[in-house]
């Protein structure tokens, strides 16, 4: 079974993505933060990450670019998920190696299509 | 809702699309039109019956026919039929025409994903040889005024820009909106023609097609109204043109107005563009 890693400082969000992408095949592991996505990855890369921006100790940009300097780190499809949405955000996300851009809020939808965009489904 | 409510909305269902409104979805009437009651300041959907009755409206009745069929779509919805018209079927029929000219119709086209979705791929692949020194005409019409403006221009919320678009055809082709509804190009937006038009009337004013989508339109039908509907979408064909219905839609054993196509599944054409891929 495919991996994604679900990453956002809000447990909410992520419960409410968490049981959505199960509903996709996915096994799904939760970070609250960038750091804590990060030490998952290296220990695990996953097929997929849903990446929140905005979060304490280390935010979804910081992470994405860690991300992509790991081994390993290109391979995982990573899906943005955030509520900043003019283009010079969804550009900076893209070209920090963001496969994908959500913009919140979501429904499970929007996240089945974005990760047929993607390629993951 | 009284019955005599349902069976005002049931008659006009079936003058104005078609539908066939049988009483056990009674209870879907009240949460189709809750929109359209709240919008129009009704303060019920008898409230907006026994108003109807007392002063009839030729175009607020499409518009209660249309939200009664709650029809959604999205964008590049079954892209593979649109990706096999524009590969295929386009670049063999632009040899066949000599004019580089070609014609496109979505019937039942509501708020014009359809349209705008072939009108962006068709952007994308205009480079494409295959498609070089065309000029495609795409025509998209429902029997919603509301809906048909609403497409014209081209403004979409949220949900439905996040519904089949990749984030790189968002940003290539739309702008955000003050309003956070995002606007598709000017460019786009003048590749396509938007016009009211009920499938049920003659058709015979917007000339001949290459190609005709009318997908998940004709299951909304009663059975004598589909065969009527499709007889006249198959009279808008040219010769050699192709009818698209939606994923698992059929006609068969309905018309002989047309036939499955040899030519793209998924595609109907006239039996006689039937015989000529067969002899040739």
């Amino acid at each position: 079974m495919r991996r994604c890693l679900v990453v956002d400082d809000s447990r909410v969000v992520r419960r409410v993505a968490s049981r959505i992408i199960e509903d996709l095949d996915f096994k799904v592991e939760e970070a609250a933060d960038g750091a804590e996505a990060l030490t998952l990855c290296r220990n695990a890369m996953p097929d997929a990450v849903l990446l929140d921006w905005n979060m304490p100790v280390m935010n979804g940009i910081d992470f994405l670019r860690a991300l992509r300097l790991e081994e390993e780190g290109n391979k995982p499809i990573v899906v943005f998920c955030s509520t900043e949405n003019d283009s010079d955000h969804i550009a900076e996300a893209v070209r920090s190696g963001a496969n994908e851009f959500i913009i919140k809020p979501f429904d499970a939808d929007i996240i089945e299509s974005k990760f047929a965009e993607a390629g993951l489904l | 809702m009284l019955e005599s409510s349902f069976e005002m909305l049931a008659a006009l269902a079936q003058r104005e699309t078609g539908q066939d409104l049988t009483p056990s979805k009674a209870y879907l009437v009240d949460a189709r039109l809750a929109n359209l009651v709240r919008r129009e300041g009704f303060a019920s959907t008898d409230d907006l019956v026994s108003c109807l009755k007392a002063r009839p409206n030729p175009v607020f009745e499409a518009e209660i026919a249309a939200a009664l069929l709650a029809r959604t779509t999205w964008f590049f919805r079954e892209r593979d039929a649109l990706e096999r018209i524009v590969r295929d079927v386009l670049p063999a029929r632009l040899k066949a025409t000599k004019s580089g000219r070609l014609k496109i119709w979505i019937a039942g086209g509501g708020t014009g994903q359809e349209a705008y979705s072939l009108a962006l791929r068709l952007v994308e692949l205009s480079g494409d040889s295959g498609l070089s020194g065309a000029r495609i005409d795409l025509l998209s019409t429902d029997i919603s005024r509301r809906m048909t403006e609403q497409a014209r221009d081209g403004i979409f919320g949220h949900y439905d820009v996040q519904r089949g678009l990749s984030i790189h055809r968002l940003m290539t082709h739309f702008q955000r909106l003050e309003t956070g509804s995002w606007r598709i190009s000017e460019a786009l937006r003048n590749a396509v023609s938007f016009r009211v038009q009920n499938l049920l009337d003659d058709a015979a004013v917007l000339g001949q097609f290459d190609v005709i989508f009318c997908r998940h339109v004709l299951s909304d039908m009663a059975s004598a109204t589909r065969v009527a509907v499709a007889d006249r979408l198959a009279a808008q064909l040219n010769p050699d043109g192709v009818l698209m219905l939606g994923h698992g839609e059929t006609l068969s054993g309905t018309t002989t107005a047309v036939t499955p196509s040899r030519v793209v599944r998924g595609g109907w054409q006239r039996p006689e563009a039937i015989a000529r891929t067969v002899a040739a």
